[in-house]
């Protein structure tokens, strides 16, 4: 089973070859009470360290599928389960330093039920997490 | 005298279920208030909705089975405003609810309780909610299904989404329709802990909703031959019994008045500390279930165990 956190220890890594890393991840966990279509997530926002990652510069990977944020915008039918979770591929060249980072998330979820200047609603997270390889 | 039912939406356990608690956990901690019935989440109980596969279907049934629990009713989401720009059809609506009407059917639902997306902070849902449940309304019939929207604050009970909801009952004729009472209107002191997806933004625009709409509960009965299911929501029942939020003490003695003898199924939504919502729960039947018996002593009527 997954953490409690939103954002899960495992899964924050390098991405790229070793030496010339291209970017990093992020494992997050499906954090609303029901499962979600894909285009009822407006993006996932970062912030590591202070800076800030916006959602539209990053990928989703959902299983072995990978989205952009526009394609996510109009996935219908694939949805986010409970109990699941999202990997955010955010570009950044040479990766993060190896050591303890400071992870921040917020997820723009729209719920169509909630009225509408709640949407989205933006539900966030915070926590520590490690890089291990350079 | 007529009697409660008593069951537990699996919304409760919001948060536990996928990492403290798996669906037999649920359901033992289900059958362990008493209660008879169940109620799920299609989306969210089910691992590949809106398909369960065979071995999902069959530890489904092993556990009806053996904690000895009926289905109630399946909460879906028709999911009007599908992407930022486009909303769903009517027919996309109708498509959904026929859907979920089946999937309801084969897990052994007797209730579908569809929440339609919204165009406005009253909670006025989106208009093609009429056709697209018009069009299932035989299929309901056909499945034996009662197709439920809810309630829910802050819409209250004398408004135009309720009278809208009667009024296609009415003209339709149909018993396939009903309302189903969120206890949550009847809210009447502030909470400081929501367990339904608090955002900074909600906290600081949402504060009728938050504070309470303190719905009467006379006005229960200008409804009540409608409602066939209520959703016993609730967010905190301290050591002493005592509902921080949700007057039961009045709820009670009304609804029994009143003859209702369908079930109270509880929606704890309150702090999502893990494993709080077993204790929640428990403590709300303990409650419930003493102010039953009081009404019923003082009425003359059975003492239920």
């Amino acid at each position: 089973m997954l953490e409690r956190s939103h954002i899960q220890s495992t899964g924050f890594h390098n991405i790229g070859p070793v030496g010339a890393r291209t970017g990093f991840e992020v494992r997050i966990r499906q954090p609303n009470y029901r499962s979600s279509r894909l285009s009822l997530i407006e993006g996932v926002d970062l912030v590591i360290d202070g800076v800030e990652y916006p959602a539209e510069q990053s990928r989703i990977r959902v299983g072995d599928r990978e989205y952009s944020h526009a394609e996510m915008a109009e996935e219908t039918v694939a949805r986010l389960y409970v109990g699941s979770y999202f990997t955010v591929i955010v570009p950044k060249a040479g990766g993060l330093a190896p050591g303890v980072h400071h992870v921040a998330s917020s997820i723009r979820f729209r719920h169509p039920y909630f009225p509408p200047e709640f949407q989205p609603v933006f539900v966030r997270d915070a926590r520590h997490a490690t890089i291990i390889l350079p | 005298m007529s009697a409660f039912k008593y069951g537990v939406s699996l919304y409760s356990y919001t948060e536990d279920l996928g990492t403290v608690m798996s669906l037999e956990d649920a359901f033992d901690h289900v059958a362990g208030t008493g209660s008879t019935g169940i109620e799920i989440l299609g989306e969210t109980s089910i691992p590949t909705y809106p398909e369960p596969t065979t071995a999902w279907l069959d530890n489904w049934f092993a556990l009806l089975d053996r904690y000895q629990l009926e289905p109630t009713n399946m909460a879906a989401w028709v999911d009007t405003r599908i992407t930022i720009g486009r909303n769903m059809s009517a027919e996309e609506g109708a498509a959904q609810i026929a859907q979920d009407l089946r999937l309801a059917h084969r897990l052994g639902f007797k209730f579908l309780r569809p929440k339609f997306g919204v165009i406005d902070g009253e909670l006025t849902p989106d208009p093609i909610w009429q056709p697209a449940v018009e069009r299932n309304l035989d299929l309901a019939h056909q499945l034996g299904i009662v197709i439920l929207p809810e309630i829910h604050s802050p819409t209250p009970i004398k408004h135009p989404v309720t009278d809208a909801y009667i009024a296609f009952i009415e003209r339709t004729g149909t018993k396939n329709f009903g309302l189903m009472i969120d206890t949550g209107i009847f809210q009447d002191r502030p909470l400081n802990k929501w367990g339904g997806g608090e955002t900074d933004e909600i906290r600081k625009k949402a504060l009728s909703f938050l504070n309470g709409i303190k719905v009467p509960v006379e006005h229960l009965a200008d409804v009540i031959q409608y409602v066939p299911f209520i959703q016993a929501k609730f967010h905190h029942i301290d050591e002493n019994l005592h509902d921080h939020h949700i007057p039961w003490d009045r709820i009670v003695p009304m609804l029994k008045k009143l003859g209702y003898a369908g079930y109270l199924s509880s929606e704890y939504e309150g702090a999502r500390d893990p494993w709080v919502s077993i204790e929640q729960v428990r403590r709300q039947h303990a409650l419930i279930r003493k102010l039953e018996a009081e009404y019923d002593a003082a009425h003359g009527g059975n003492v239920h165990a």
